[in-house]
């Protein structure tokens, strides 16, 4: 009956002279610092202290905390090229001020997911696959790079750059860092120019926070030690016990419990001080609410319980009420910001009771979050709020002004560029963009309308995400891409023995016709990638050099231990690879200058990345200066937190936080829009009762590439959950672990239930990306007209039961996850 | 894991501990022949079989605090009322875990209005019916799971443990 997954009973340790090296974790924003230590199978350190490289006396129970433990998913066996085997154990970094020792289920499972032929991962990408007669196959580099370098110059050529699409990864972490960001920049905007350019995970080339931007502040300004001195921290639209589970679980609850009250009385010395407070708006009551409300108390815990979509009418209420209570930061106002009157005019008019109505939140509540927000501690002394927002609010109805009005309540009670303070994300990636500029305008065209489903590209290119399931909308986009690619499918069954530019031409004439040319470049066969031509494979993680920043802007190496899979190269030089290519083709046609804007592409490292890549963040929150891989690896996990100011002693300062000596913003004025058409249509059909919401939780991470190759992981979730109300459940005769399908005009889903109260009634969630059951099947096509941004976080949807599973409901918890 | 790396592990282990898997060192500890008889853990280690309490002991929904499989490794014997997976006695309802979380090692609490493992350190909790399942948390491994059996006279023993208990290379303290 067990499936139960457990791990070895007894793990290997290092020896003493194990190499080591230091990296930083693949996955979210936080960053948390990791320590690798590599030896060769066959030897192992002796339990002794003076015994193995962990200097820990493994014949003694340790104590808790000790930072010392693998556990067995941080441990592997990795396969060289040269054949030799080596362990890997991956542990979290006790030095790290980051995470100090912690890791969340995510990252501290990063041993499991090493690249083994003998493992879950076996199934990576080794080599190159082209298609052919119905079959993906293995290939050269060679031919799978000339194959694509003559489809994309030839597209190019006819119908010019917008004929070439793109989906790429664009941030920090695996995958992502400013060495892979900078040469696929330089590939799609210098080289071929396209605007029919889109970030993994929606559907433009866009930032998500433009608004912020507008407003002059940047996405990231305070530090993970602001969160340590807030008297509040304002949380919207964050689960992060969750989701940037080691900032909550090292620096927030500290706050809350008192921890870090006497950081505070030395740090602030001159005020009042207090254990922080908390409020969250989310439209569940998350495991975050249950934690905060223990570890605080429930009187310094406020959870507003905010009816999807109406976020702005809940943040110009909270704006009006401090307004008019006097709490504003006058002179921040007056010396620092512009255009007050605009948002005077428009945010602060929000009408009370209409706020009530609309956001389904009481005034009373109203009233304590603006007093815990911004009612001054003394006469003469503010109170210090840091504003931390992420996909709830980024991906609510609507974006831009979401933003806005989350910022302009920053700037009008100050809360800015001092400690204890700030106004940005929390971050769900982390951040490593440098690219030259993007050649589209703003707002950016939307590359799933228009390149794919619109037909109006020709090639497209897809690497580090999934979109048949991750973008909005899948189902249509899913179809289409289907529908399209198997037109040059059909093309090629009939070019067996072809030379390559025959290949071409013969694929140029389908695509011309509507075909779509895909590349999948990625490290698994993704879901995507069975639509796709070629299928490129990338290195990832711990397999080359990379250089990313935190949510607190905190820039470190994560240093290469092990090799990639087969002939996977990373993807800078895959984008190295074609644009060389793509220049010798244009050389010998004597076509000079389309061969130039494809050179430059001759780096022999990954540092010679990172410092070409240098020029695209001057100026930028992630400006690192002249920084070297030398000087990071001195700084190990701690690096060092953007921008650099200065090169001293031969290592970088520093910038704890943003704004605390310059810096002048601007309101960008706000008012709640009301429901878009396309939301309107659901909510007026009585076959789609329920709001569907949807988010992250806590073991996964994203599409759960990964995940679905740890066995703790995939698990725990073997299918994508719904969570149900139980009298909602009870109307559908729907019980735990029943599979249900959700369904409304945009597509269909199955998904497992789960009865909780954790929603009010008539509102469900769903996992938001899972590879047996993607949730934006129902998202609808909706997206901000201001920044091609979706409102992912809220359709509707119609539910029926489908039937039991048994083999899994045996084998699921259902115990809620909001409780302590 | 798979067979071939098990395989691996059985070598280096058995290089490593110094024939810690050869019938020499079993025999020193508990009964090893109905250990081995029984268990279905894949081990090289050689777990006493240690008696925890009889079945007239226990009552549903309240945990039993005892150790295995020494006196560090502090473990909770329960009786859920329901079949839980690895469930042995009359009802097969009767589990025990670690009381070690596998996150950081803090103590849990069994809580019967949940009917989970508490950790009172970074929150994660676990289900006892369902192997130990993690329910949420930041822990990298499900609870490890004692082996259970139940003799003719109603005494119930620990055999082995399936997962790597919290704060230890390996399970038996060398």
């Amino acid at each position: 009956m067990s499936t139960t997954h457990h791990g070895e009973d007894r793990v290997p340790v290092p020896p003493s002279d194990a190499q080591q090296f230091t990296t930083v974790c693949s996955y979210c924003s936080v960053g948390c610092g990791y320590r690798v230590f590599k030896w060769p199978q066959g030897q192992e350190g002796g339990p002794r202290s003076h015994q193995n490289a962990l200097h820990t006396d493994f014949t003694k129970q340790q104590a808790e905390r000790s930072g010392k433990w693998i556990s067995p998913s941080m441990h592997s066996v990795v396969t060289e090229h040269d054949g030799r085997r080596y362990h890997v154990a991956v542990l979290p970094d006790s030095d790290c001020v980051v995470n100090n020792g912690n890791h969340s289920i995510r990252g501290g499972t990063h041993g499991s997911v090493l690249y083994g032929q003998d493992r879950p991962t076996a199934d990576r990408l080794s080599y190159p696959l082209i298609y052919r007669g119905g079959n993906q196959l293995p290939t050269t580099w060679e031919e799978a790079i000339e194959l694509g370098a003559h489809v994309i110059k030839t597209c190019l050529d006819t119908w010019g750059p917008d004929a070439i699409a793109m989906k790429f990864f664009d941030h920090g972490g695996g995958g992502g860092g400013f060495e892979n960001n900078w040469a696929v920049g330089k590939f799609f905007f210098s080289g071929i120019g396209t605007q029919m350019a889109s970030i993994h995970n929606r559907p433009a080339y866009n930032s998500e926070v433009f608004a912020s931007g507008d407003a002059g502040v940047a996405a990231l300004p305070s530090a993970y030690l602001d969160a340590e001195l807030a008297d509040t921290i304002f949380l919207i639209g964050a689960n992060s016990y969750e989701t940037q589970s080691i900032y909550f679980l090292e620096h927030m609850l500290p706050n809350l419990s008192g921890a870090t009250m006497a950081k505070k009385q030395r740090l602030l010395p001159g005020e009042p001080h207090h254990p922080g407070k908390m409020i969250i708006v989310d439209p569940r009551r998350t495991s975050t609410v249950a934690i905060a409300e223990s570890v605080a108390g429930k009187s310094n815990v406020l959870h507003l319980q905010i009816n999807n979509g109406t976020d702005i009418a809940l943040l110009n209420a909270l704006s009006r009420i401090v307004y008019e209570q006097g709490w504003h930061d006058q002179a921040f106002v007056t010396n620092r910001t512009d255009n007050f009157d605009a948002f005077k005019a428009m945010n602060l008019t929000q009408d009370l009771n209409d706020a009530v109505r609309i956001t389904g939140i009481a005034e009373a509540q109203l009233m304590q979050a603006a007093t815990w927000i911004a009612k001054p501690k003394t006469e003469t002394t503010r109170r210090r709020t840091i504003t931390l927002y992420e996909k709830g609010l980024i991906w609510g109805l609507k974006n831009y002004e979401n933003i806005a009005s989350a910022v302009d309540l920053g700037l009008l009670t100050g809360n800015l560029g001092k400690p204890g303070t700030g106004c940005g994300r929390l971050g769900g990636h982390q951040e490593g963009y440098s690219r030259p500029a993007y050649p589209g305008k703003r707002p950016p065209v939307n590359v799933d309308e228009v390149a794919i489903k619109g037909g109006g590209s020709k090639v497209f290119w897809v690497a580090g995400c999934n979109p048949v399931g991750g973008t909005l909308n899948a189902q249509q986009f899913r179809l289409s891409l289907a529908r399209r690619t198997t037109l040059v499918n059909q093309a090629l069954d009939q070019t067996a023995g072809a030379t390559t530019q025959e290949k071409a031409a013969a694929i140029l004439k389908t695509v011309e016709e509507g075909g779509l040319f895909l590349i999948v470049q990625d490290i698994y066969p993704i879901e995507t990638a069975k639509y796709a031509h070629l299928v490129l494979p990338a290195a990832q993680w711990g397999e080359m050099n990379l250089t990313s920043i935190n949510g607190e802007r905190r820039l470190r190496l994560y240093q290469k231990f092990m090799d990639a899979p087969g002939v996977a190269e990373p993807d800078w030089k895959i984008m190295a690879m074609m644009a060389k290519k793509i220049e010798s083709l244009y050389r010998a046609e004597g076509k000079i200058d389309m061969a130039s804007r494809f050179a430059g592409f001759d780096w022999k490292t990954d540092e010679e990345v990172f410092r070409a890549a240098s020029v695209g963040v001057k100026g930028a929150q992630e400006d690192y200066g002249e920084t070297t891989y030398a000087m990071l690896r001195t700084l190990g996990t701690n690096g060092v937190q953007t921008p650099v100011k200065e090169i001293a002693k031969g290592l970088p300062v520093g910038t704890t936080r943003l704004y605390e000596n310059d810096g002048k913003f601007k309101f960008i004025s706000a008012s709640w829009p009301g429901f878009p058409s396309q939301v309107q249509q659901l909510m007026n059909d009585p076959r789609y009762p329920f709001w569907v919401n949807n988010g992250r939780a806590n073991h996964g991470w994203q599409t759960l590439y990964d995940d679905a190759r740890k066995p703790l992981v995939i698990g725990r979730e073997p299918l994508p959950y719904v969570e149900i109300h139980p009298l909602d459940a009870n109307t559908l005769g729907i019980t735990n672990g029943d599979l249900i399908e959700l369904f409304n005009p945009y597509g269909t889903v199955t998904a497992m239930a789960v009865m909780t109260d954790a929603n009010r009634p008539g509102h469900v969630f769903m996992l938001f990306e899972h590879p047996r059951g993607w949730l934006n099947s129902l998202t609808t096509d909706y997206v901000d007209p201001a920044t091609t941004i979706p409102y992912y976080k809220g359709t509707k949807a119609g539910i029926r039961k489908v039937g039991e599973m048994p083999g899994i409901k045996e084998t699921v918890s259902f115990v809620p996850t909001n409780r302590v | 894991m798979s067979d071939l790396s098990r395989r691996n592990f059985f070598k280096l282990g058995a290089g490593i501990v110094g024939g810690a898997c050869a019938a020499s060192a079993l025999t020193q500890i508990g009964q090893p022949s109905e250990a081995e008889a029984r268990s279905t853990l894949a081990t090289i280690l050689p777990y006493p079989r240690t008696r925890l309490a009889s079945l007239k002991e226990l009552s549903v929904g309240k945990d039993l605090s005892r150790t295995y499989p020494d006196k560090f490794s502090p473990i909770s014997l329960l009786k859920l009322g329901q079949k839980a997976i690895n469930g042995v006695g009359p009802d097969q309802d009767i589990v025990a875990f670690s009381r070690y979380c596998t996150h950081m090692g803090g103590t849990l609490t069994y809580q019967s209005e949940t009917g989970a493992y508490h950790c009172p350190l970074h929150y994660a909790m676990f289900d006892p019916a369902k192997g130990g399942l993690i329910v949420i948390g930041q822990a990298t491994d499900n609870l490890p799971q004692l082996e259970l059996e139940v003799d003719a006279k109603g005494d119930i023993y620990a055999i082995g443990v399936k997962g790597l208990i919290y704060g230890r290379q390996a399970n038996i303290l060398t």
